[in-house]
C-alpha cells in the first residue's frame, strides 16, 4: 500500500476485503480485453486494416471484413437514439419539474420496472407487433419482408427508452431548488426557468444517460438478432443511402449471436474474426460508456 | 456494536463470493439439430417419466453445433440432420466420432402462399442455382407471379444447409458466398416464410404443412417434378434426403446408451414417424 494513506486502522478487514473484490474486477476486465486481444491475432495478421475497413464477409473465402456490421450496429443505435431521445428526455421533464414528488416516485419505479424486462421478451414482441407493422407501412418501398435495420431500432428505442429517461430525470432533479427559486424570485415563468436554468446545468447529466443509453443500445444482442433479418455484407451504396435502414441487415451482436460462432471455433483464423468483432464491439461500448461517466459527473464531482 | 455488525456483514459478504457457482447433479446433455430435436425431446420426456433419467435437449447451433459440442465433450449425444464430414472430423483428431443412424428425413424447398396460388409448384435444380446466385430475382422469371424471391438461406452450418448446397453444388463447400436474410430452426423458417410474401427457404419436409407454407416439387432433367413425400424420399428418388443421426465420442454408455437404444427400439422409431420422419424399418 501507498504510504500517503493514514496509519491508523490500516489493514482491518472490510478495507482488506473490498480491496481484494476491486482488484478482482479490475484482473478481471484487463485478462478479459488481453484474452480477446490475444485470440484475435491471427485475423489482424491475415487482414490488416482491412479486417476494419472491410465491406465482405466470407467467412469460406477466408475474407473478413466488418465494416457492414459495424454499420448496422450504428444504424440501429442511431434510430433507437433518435426516437428515444426526445421522448426519454421530455418523460424526464414532466417527471422531475411538473409531477409532485410521491406521484414522480411511482412513476418512475414503473419505468425503471421496464428496463427490467428481459430483452427477449422485448424480442419476442417486436416479432409479435413491430414486424408485419414496418412491413405493413414500408410496402410501397418494396423491402422484402419486416426484418429490418428500421424495424430493430425501433424495437431498441423502447428498449433504451427507460434507461435514458430515468437517468435524465436523475440529472434535472440534481439541479438545486435554489436556482430554481431565484429564477422564478427574477420572474421568469417555469417554462422559461426549465429552459434557461435547469436544462442548462443538468446538460452533463442528460448527455451521459443518453450516452449510456446508446451503450445499451450497441450492446443489445437478442431483441436484435431476431428481427434485424441478418443478412450479410448490407453496406449503402451510394453511401448517404437509407435505403438499407428498410432491408434486411447485420450488427455485429447479431452476428456473434449466430450459429457461425459454431462454425468458426476449431478454425483458428475464423475464430479470430469472430472473437475481433467481440473485441470491437467492447471497445465501442466501453469508449462510449465512458465518456457517458465522465460527463455525468458535473462539476461538483459526483453524480 | 457497531463494527461488529458490519464485520459480520463483511463475512457474510465474503461467504457468499465463495459459494461454488453450480453443482448440479450429472445430467444427459444433448445438443444440436432441431429437425431431430422433435423425436429426441419426446424421447427425453418419456425416459424422464419411466426410468427417471435427468435429460436435458437443446437446439444451440444445429447440427454444427451438436458437433462442435460432442467434440468438446460439452455434451454427451449430438443431433445430426446431415453426414459427418472429413473437416469435422479433422477439427477434433482426439475424438473417436460414433454415428448412429435413427431416420431419414428430407429438405424441402418451401414457399408461402401467394408464390404457390400463384403457379409455382416445382422448381428445377438450375433454378435454384440461379436464384440462390442472385440471377433471378422475381418470380415471374420462372412462372410465378410478379413478385421479388424473398429468399432466406438456412444459417451455414444447418444440416437444412448442407444438405442443400450438397445437392446444387455437388460440395457444400463449393458453394458460392452469399448474402441473404438469414434464418435459423425450423420454427422460424416456417414462421418468417408464412408471413412474408415471395418468401421462400429451404427446410425439414416435415415441417412443410402444405396450409402456410408448401414444398416445392423438384423437377428433374427428364422433365419428372418429384415432391418429398415419404415414397419418394424412401425409395431415394427425391434428391434431397438425409439421414438423420445422434453422435456421441465412442460408443455410447451409461444413459447415453440408454437412451439411443429407446429411440432405436420399436417405440423410439414410431416418434421417429411420428414427426414425419422415416423410420430405419422403412427405408429400403
Amino acid at each position: 500500500m501507498t504510504g500517503t494513506a493514514p496509519k491508523r486502522r490500516e489493514w482491518d478487514f472490510t478495507r482488506l476485503w473490498s480491496l481484494g473484490a476491486s482488484a478482482f474486477a479490475l484482473g478481471f476486465m484487463l485478462l478479459m480485453v488481453t484474452l480477446f486481444i490475444w485470440q484475435s491475432i491471427p485475423v489482424w495478421k491475415h487482414e490488416g486494416i482491412s479486417y476494419v475497413t472491410g465491406k465482405s464477409w466470407f467467412f469460406r473465402q477466408q475474407e473478413f471484413g466488418m465494416l457492414p456490421m459495424v454499420y448496422g450496429s450504428v444504424m440501429v443505435a442511431a434510430v433507437a437514439l433518435i426516437i428515444a431521445v426526445p421522448l426519454g428526455l421530455g418523460t424526464a421533464i414532466f417527471t422531475s419539474e411538473f409531477l409532485p414528488s410521491r406521484v414522480r416516485l411511482v412513476v418512475k419505479l414503473i419505468v425503471e420496472l421496464l428496463s427490467g424486462i428481459p430483452s427477449v421478451v422485448y424480442g419476442l414482441l417486436g416479432i409479435l407487433f413491430l414486424r408485419n407493422w414496418v412491413y405493413d407501412m414500408l410496402e410501397r418501398f418494396e423491402p422484402l419482408n419486416g426484418d429490418t435495420l428500421l424495424t430493430a431500432g425501433l424495437l431498441l428505442a423502447v428498449m433504451v427508452l427507460p434507461t435514458i429517461m430515468t437517468l435524465a430525470d436523475d440529472a434535472l432533479r440534481g439541479v438545486s431548488v435554489n436556482q430554481r427559486l431565484a429564477a422564478r424570485g427574477l420572474g421568469l415563468t417555469q417554462t422559461e426557468t426549465i429552459f434557461s436554468i435547469v436544462l442548462p446545468q443538468a446538460a452533463p447529466g442528460l448527455m451521459s444517460a443518453v450516452l449510456l443509453g446508446l451503450g445499451r443500445a450497441l450492446g443489445e444482442t437478442i431483441a436484435v438478432f431476431l428481427v434485424v433479418g441478418r443478412q450479410d455484407n448490407q453496406w449503402p451504396d451510394p453511401i448517404y443511402s437509407m435505403r438499407l435502414l428498410i432491408e434486411s441487415g447485420q450488427t455485429l451482436t447479431s452476428k456473434l449471436g449466430s450459429s457461425e460462432t459454431n462454425i468458426a471455433y476449431g478454425d483458428p483464423l475464423h475464430w479470430a474474426a469472430m472473437v475481433g468483432l467481440g473485441l470491437i464491439l467492447l471497445l465501442m461500448t466501453a469508449a462510449i460508456t465512458w465518456v457517458g461517466i465522465r460527463l455525468g459527473k458535473g462539476k461538483d464531482g459526483h453524480a | 456494536m457497531h463494527f461488529t455488525v458490519k464485520r459480520s456483514l463483511a463475512l457474510g459478504l465474503l461467504a457468499i463470493s465463495l459459494l461454488p457457482l453450480g453443482a448440479s447433479a450429472q445430467a444427459l446433455k444433448i445438443n444440436g439439430s432441431t429437425t431431430v430435436n422433435l423425436p429426441a425431446a419426446e424421447a427425453a420426456e418419456i425416459l424422464r417419466a419411466e426410468k427417471k433419467l435427468n435429460i436435458q435437449v437443446d437446439t444451440q447451433g444445429g447440427s454444427s453445433g451438436g458437433i462442435s459440442m460432442v467434440g468438446d465433450g460439452l455434451v454427451h449425444i449430438g443431433m445430426l440432420s446431415k453426414p459427418l464430414s472429413d473437416d469435422d472430423k479433422k477439427k477434433y483428431p482426439k475424438v473417436n466420432f460414433k454415428l448412429t443412424h435413427i431416420g431419414e428425413d428430407a429438405v424441402a424447398m418451401i414457399v408461402s402462399q401467394d408464390v404457390w396460388e400463384g403457379g409455382v409448384k416445382a422448381v428445377t435444380k438450375q433454378q435454384l442455382r440461379d436464384i440462390y446466385e442472385g440471377k433471378v430475382k422475381n418470380w415471374k422469371d420462372i412462372g410465378g407471379p410478379d413478385r421479388r424471391i424473398a429468399f432466406f438461406n438456412k444459417e451455414p452450418g444447418r444440416g437444412t444447409w448442407e444438405v442443400f448446397t450438397h445437392w446444387v453444388y455437388g460440395d457444400s463447400k463449393k458453394a458460392p458466398q452469399v448474402s441473404f436474410p438469414e434464418v435459423g430452426g425450423n420454427e422460424e423458417t416456417r414462421n418468417k416464410v408464412a408471413s412474408t410474401k415471395g418468401a421462400l427457404s429451404q427446410l425439414s419436409s416435415s415441417w412443410a404443412d402444405g396450409k402456410k407454407v408448401f414444398a416445392l416439387g423438384i423437377k428433374g432433367e427428364d422433365g419428372k417434378v418429384v415432391i418429398p413425400d415419404a415414397a419418394h424420399i424412401a425409395n431415394r428418388s427425391y434428391p434431397m434426403s438425409r439421414p438423420l443421426y445422434f453422435l456421441t465420442n465412442g460408443e455410447p454408455t451409461g444413459d447415453a446408451k440408454t437412451f439411443i437404444e429407446f429411440v432405436l427400439s420399436a417405440r423410439g422409431q414410431d416418434l421417429v414417424r411420428k414427426h414425419g420422419y422415416l423410420a430405419l424399418a422403412d427405408l429400403k
